[in-house]
């Protein structure tokens, strides 16, 4: 931990209404200044103690704090290298090392992830008896999306109408598997936009839960695997549809010590600074953005979505009241931590449903599963899309 | 007795407090010269009551003892007016009146109506009386920004300066607003001051009392509602209902720039009252009319058709704010005391199962519950007790005999 | 002692808002002034007011001072803790109870955030007017406490003239309501802006504002801050009562630029930010005057909507911790001088400035004369801490001397409680006492801040006069 960057922060508590976990216990040390705090005590001399790596995993890593904070204090860097500390140093209790371990040895690998597919309609019904073993087995299987049949994307997606520019394209861990209908529609947007799309094989997972975690080495081993990949397709831009992984892959030059060799870009990012070229659809439906805070926070791209649902014919957006407090979701926390997930879901499903809007539209896949898993809990089913499904239905003028 | 080096007369009949006269009228000239007479007091334990003008003397009960009237008249230069800063400095003896001429010839105005154009400025804090404008402008303790006091020991203490803003310590000066001189004595204040308006609207109005049935329900809470509520910020909604019986007028007064175009857009939110927009005050705008009999309701403006209720064919003529729930109960014919100690009881009955006040400022009759429950008295005696250990600055005069 | 009373305190207490762990209390140690740290001797966090008087109780009863702390954000080390008390910190009773639109009031829990106030009623036209510029996260209770004011308080006023009424817990652990509406004495006056040293409000009524029909707000940029100055006395002298007149150094600006990248008018020696609002007639009016007397700006920006307003604000609420991206260490003053006063008294800084070799920026309230000087220095560099405490402690000297005041809306807290007996004579703090001897005769209320050392309650004051009068005479006796 850094302690230059821990000087930065000025006490001044601007980060604490924007902090998930501040909203919901109203606590200091599980705060972002409060964290920092603690991050200076271990840094001054005190040993993690179990409470210290309580409230260091009780952080949803969802940057909103680094959104807020008017000193540039960096605890998107500050909490990573303290998770890597936790993990060095502290010895966690036996049961969450086993599901930590289970979780790390299966997310980021889609061929192990395939082999889980058959099991997810069992796995939700077997979620009570699961949350016996440890509420995050419950979390993990209460969560389990119905998966749309497996597509498997062609190595090259060839623009329609006049090429306007060649890009990458990200397929991710859990959105390739779990949503591959997502992947399906970002590659027929961009077609449809005018791109030559790229879908290089062997990409694997970008590394982005292991950074969230602390496990830099094996983000590292799988941010190698990634780079490698796009750099033999030959590509300047990564078009990246799912929140979390484009905000790892933006910071790539920090995590490898050298820059990619490509840019980086979010799918609405992209689509934005493109320009529409294609025909829009009228599409009547009330929306609700939710801001995926790795989008929003991490990245910085809240107009970009907005502008471009805004440009869809007879869709309606409204906004969530207390759009910038994430979800609860945020990568691997709802199996985590997954008390303080449901809290934050249920939270976020009412401030959703305070909208009454009939789809509930995100850029990441856990945020999507996470707070559709709330809703179908308050009995208020809400249907969900990814931006780029919500396009994808407009430019080919078929419903949603 | 009371040998200082300061004026001292001998009491007149004007001199007396509800019937009461003291031994000896002081009459200092400077602040030190009020800490003098009022160590000179302590020395010999004597009870003083502070008078400015002489206008609201006889609200509160007599005092438990009276010694010394301590005159105030001679405390009367307004002492600096920083009309750069939007803030002047008075003495307590410097009538309202007064003030307001001084003010006016540098565009400016303390924005708080005094009901009595004798009454000072040390009367007027020592009584938190409020006008018209507290709706827009708040109380006298909204606009007091420093104090100096004088304690019954005689110490000379300021809280407070002369800038508008200032948090630094304990702010006297509001606890001194509205202490009916039990605390100590008020010798000079600094308030923050306006400009003075561009232009001035009055809209004028009559509205039906409730229980008019045949033209429909009351509408004048809906009214000053609507009024309150409105994006043309009419600086004052009143109330006259002479007697709690007939006609109510309402007086809205629409200030600064565009006054008059304001005042037109208000009075067409007034739908179908009787009305006309003037540029002159209508009669007895802010004035405490009679009060031998005055009691002051608070309520909730949303209780204010409640309040009408209660007060109607009680006797008692209602005047003030409609929208900041402030107004005056005035007696104008005393049908006696055994009628009107009836009347205030059924009165604070009806008004405190509203949830509003009542505080009866002057009665001359013993009867009378002036204040009801206060839930802080304790509290507020430790106040008294810390200030006035030896109960020598108007002793008896206020809530719960404090 | 502490000990006893933790174990007390566990008993009335749900088991997760008794904090005990050293490493957790830390995070306590200070509020939004890093100055001054202490960790508590234990902190609780009570969920209802029942639960703050029992926590008073005990503490009254084992004589351990407490000290009550609302979001933390205070800058004058207010809510600074006691390691020998008891922390009550109040950001779990963040409900808002009632809101009552036809009486425009609305009741909320001490814990409630200031913004959080205005949001709920913003939809239907009304906002809470106070706006300290961390009115994101500041609590209620702490603005009621410090009689917090903000950009927006010269025309609009402070905490204390928004605050209808309090329930509060007194010293003694009693829960009693002090209200505008009450006869007697103007107890809620004399306890908003007490700085927790009377009791802890648990419930504040305060009154909301209807939203003005238009608001206009400009940014004009001088060449100079003596420029922006001439301009402010303009505006007050043609009798405009903006709803703010802000004003920024090139200094300030620079930050705000490195932080929230505001783009301000380049090459500014300073900005000032106009806010006029009310109803819409009036607002053009006064907006024409407006440009007229600030013709002399060079670039003159007027917000074409909210969003546009937002911006010209955010450099402006950003700015005291935006200093952190020009300087590693900096010290936020605030102080008060008469608004005409101020040409002089920003000449007499830059003259300390320079003399001491320590920059100092400037962000300040114009129209009511309130300076917030940032005094910049390098912490690694030895002698430079000092140096920038003589700066800032002769900041407040020149306040005073120009008849203004040493905290215009921060508070005195423990911070500045030695500055007290150059503003006030023994005599002003004396009589200021005997409020805290009515209230809190122990003195454990918050104690050690607001005045520098106090006397014990029922203590003669020696300097002045010797015994009183009626305690010699045996006529009265002492409390």
């Amino acid at each position: 931990m850094d302690p230059k960057l821990i000087n930065d922060c000025v006490h001044c508590g601007f980060c604490l209404p924007t902090c998930p976990t501040y909203v919901l216990w109203g606590e200091e040390m599980d705060s972002p200044r409060g964290r920092i705090h603690l991050m200076k005590q271990h840094v001054e001399g005190t040993p993690v103690t179990p409470e210290m790596a309580g409230h260091f995993d009780a952080c949803l890593g969802c940057m909103a704090c680094v959104t807020a904070c008017p000193s540039g204090v960096r605890y998107d860097r500050l909490i990573e290298q303290t998770r890597a500390e936790v993990e060095r140093t502290h010895v966690r209790d036996p049961r969450d090392r086993a599901v930590r371990g289970l979780v790390f040895g299966l997310f980021p690998y889609p061929r192990r992830l395939r082999l889980l597919r058959p099991g997810l309609g069992i796995a939700r019904r077997l979620a009570p008896f699961l949350a016996r073993a440890h509420p995050g087995l419950g979390a993990m299987a209460g969560l389990a999306p119905e998966v749309a049949r497996r597509q498997r994307l062609p190595r090259l997606v060839r623009a329609r109408g006049p090429r306007r520019a060649v890009v990458g394209m990200l397929t991710g861990c859990v959105q390739g598997e779990f949503f591959p209908q997502v992947n399906a529609a970002t590659a027929r947007v961009l077609a449809l936009e005018g791109c030559d799309v790229i879908v290089p094989a062997g990409q694997g997972c970008c590394g982005a839960l292991s950074v969230h975690s602390g496990r830099r080495d094996q983000a590292r081993r799988l941010a190698r695997r990634t780079v490698r990949a796009f750099r033999k397709a030959g590509v300047e831009t990564v078009v990246v549809n799912a929140a979390g992984c484009g905000s790892t892959m933006k910071e790539y030059g920090d995590l490898l010590g050298e820059e990619p060799g490509f840019r980086v870009v979010d799918l609405s990012e992209w689509l934005a600074e493109l320009g529409p070229a294609a025909e829009r659809h009228p599409l009547p439906v009330t929306v609700a953005y939710h801001d995926a805070c790795h989008l929003a926070h991490a990245q910085g791209v809240r107009a970009q979505p907005r502008e471009l649902l805004r440009g869809i014919p007879g869709l309606e957006l409204r906004e969530v009241p207390d759009s910038a407090v994430c979800c609860g979701s945020a990568g691997t926390y709802n199996i985590f931590e997954p008390e303080a997930a449901r809290d934050l879901g249920d939270r976020k499903a009412k401030a959703v449903g305070s909208t009454g809007a009939e789809l509930l539209v995100s850029a990441n896949p856990g945020c999507t599963m996470q707070i559709a898993a709330a809703m179908r809990r308050e009995g208020a089913a809400i249907r969900v899309a990814h931006t780029a499904e919500v396009l994808d239905a407009s430019l080919r003028g078929v419903g949603l | 007795m009371l040998e200082t080096g300061v004026t001292v007369r001998d009491p007149g009949p004007d001199d007396a407090v509800l019937g009461m006269l003291p031994r000896r009228v002081a009459l200092p000239e400077s602040v030190e010269e009020v800490a003098e007479v009022l160590r000179a007091c302590a020395r010999d334990d004597l009870a003083v009551v502070p008078v400015g003008g002489g206008t609201k003397l006889h609200w509160g009960p007599p005092p438990e003892r009276f010694d010394v009237l301590l005159d105030l008249c001679c405390l009367n230069r307004v002492v600096e007016h920083a009309a750069g800063d939007l803030v002047v400095r008075a003495q307590a003896g410097v009538t309202m009146g007064a003030l307001a001429g001084a003010l006016a010839a540098e565009g400016q105005e303390l924005a708080l109506d005094a009901p009595f154009p004798d009454a000072t400025v040390g009367g007027t804090l020592a009584t938190a009386v409020a006008g018209p404008r507290a709706f827009r402008y708040g109380t006298a303790r909204d606009l007091l920004i420093g104090v100096t006091v004088v304690l019954a020991d005689g110490t000379v203490a300021r809280s407070g300066g002369k800038v508008v803003k200032n948090v630094a310590g304990y702010d006297l000066g509001k606890l001194f607003t509205g202490s009916h001189g039990t605390l100590g004595v008020i010798a000079e204040a600094a308030f923050r001051l306006h400009p003075l308006p561009a232009d001035r609207r009055w809209i004028v109005a009559v509205a039906d009392p409730p229980g008019m049935a045949e033209r429909g329900p009351c509408r004048v809470r809906e009214l000053a509602a609507t009024l309150a509520a409105s994006q043309a910020e009419p600086s004052a909604v009143e109330l006259d209902w002479p007697h709690g019986q007939g006609p109510i007028w309402m007086s809205v007064l629409v200030e600064g720039a565009a006054a008059a175009q304001r005042a037109e857009a208000l009075a067409a939110l007034m739908g179908d009252a009787l009305r006309s927009v003037r540029a002159e005050p209508p009669p007895q705008w802010g004035a405490i009319v009679r009060d031998e009999v005055l009691a002051e309701v608070r309520f909730r403006p949303s209780r204010l058709t409640g309040v009408l209720d209660a007060v109607h064919y009680s006797g008692f003529s209602l005047r003030g704010s409609a929208v900041s729930g402030r107004m005056w109960l005035e007696l104008w014919d005393d049908p006696g005391e055994d009628k009107t100690v009836t009347a205030l009881r059924g009165l604070r009955e009806r008004l405190t199962a509203l949830g509003a006040r009542m505080t009866v400022l002057a009665t001359p009759y013993e009867g009378v519950d002036r204040w009801g429950e206060v839930s802080s008295l304790p509290l507020m005696r430790r106040v008294k007790e810390q200030f006035d250990p030896g109960r020598r600055m108007s002793p008896g005069r206020f809530a719960g005999g404090l | 002692m502490l000990d006893e009373l933790t174990a007390a305190l566990a008993g009335i207490l749900p088991a997760d808002s008794v904090i005990t762990d050293p490493v957790r209390l830390r995070t306590y140690e200070c509020d939004g002034l890093t100055y001054h740290r202490a960790t508590p001797g234990v902190v609780v966090l009570p969920e209802t007011a029942e639960q703050v008087a029992a926590v008073v109780r005990l503490c009254r009863e084992a004589g351990v001072p407490f000290v009550a702390r609302g979001s933390g954000t205070g800058l004058s080390g207010g809510a600074l803790p006691r390691e020998d008390g008891v922390l009550i910190v109040t950001s779990k009773m963040r409900r808002i109870l009632e809101i009552d639109l036809p009486d425009r009031r609305a009741v909320v829990e001490p814990g409630v955030t200031n913004l959080a106030i205005t949001e709920a009623v913003r939809d239907q036209g009304y906002y809470y007017a106070p706006d300290p510029s961390s009115q994101q996260i500041c609590s209620i209770g702490g603005n009621v406490a410090e009689n917090s004011g903000g950009a927006h308080c010269l025309k609009y006023g402070f905490t204390v003239n928004h605050v209808e009424a309090c329930e509060i817990v007194t010293p003694d652990g009693d829960l009693v309501t002090l209200d505008r509406m009450d006869p007697g004495y103007d107890l809620l006056g004399a306890f908003v802006g007490s700085e927790g040293t009377l009791g802890i409000a648990t419930k504040i009524t305060v009154r909301l504002s209807r939203a003005p029909e238009a608001v206009t707000t400009v940014l004009a940029a001088f060449e100079s801050i003596e420029r922006g100055g001439e301009a402010v006395s303009a505006i007050i002298g043609a009798g405009i009562v903006p709803a703010a007149i802000e004003m920024m150094d090139a200094l300030a600006i620079e930050a705000a630029e490195a932080a929230v990248a505001c783009d301000y008018p380049r090459g500014a020696g300073a900005v000032l930010i106009v806010e006029l609002d009310g109803p819409a007639q009036e607002v053009e009016r006064q907006f024409a005057q407006l440009r007229e007397i600030c013709s002399g700006a060079f670039e003159l920006r007027v917000a074409a909507g909210a969003e546009e307003r937002a911006a010209i604000w955010k450099g402006r609420k950003s700015a005291f911790a935006a200093v952190g991206r020009i300087s590693p260490a900096y010290i936020v003053q605030d102080g008060v001088v008469p608004r005409t006063a101020l040409p002089r008294v920003l000449a007499e800084i830059d003259r300390l400035s320079a003399e001491h070799g320590i920059r100092v920026a400037n962000v300040f309230h114009a129209g009511d004369g309130n300076l917030h000087p940032l005094v910049l220095f390098d912490d690694a560099e030895p002698g430079a801490g000092e140096r920038a405490e003589t700066v800032s402690g002769a900041i407040l000297d020149l306040c005073i001397a120009h008849g203004g005041s040493i905290t215009g809306e921060h508070g005195v807290g423990v911070d500045k409680a030695k500055h007290m007996p150059r503003m006030f004579s023994p005599d002003d703090l004396d009589t200021m006492q005997l409020v805290r001897c009515a209230f809190d005769p122990a003195g454990l209320s918050n104690p050690g801040k607001v005045f520098p050392t106090p006397r014990l309650c029922g203590e003669v004051p020696g300097v002045r006069k010797g015994a009183h009068p009626l305690v010699e005479s045996g006529k009265a006796e002492q409390f």
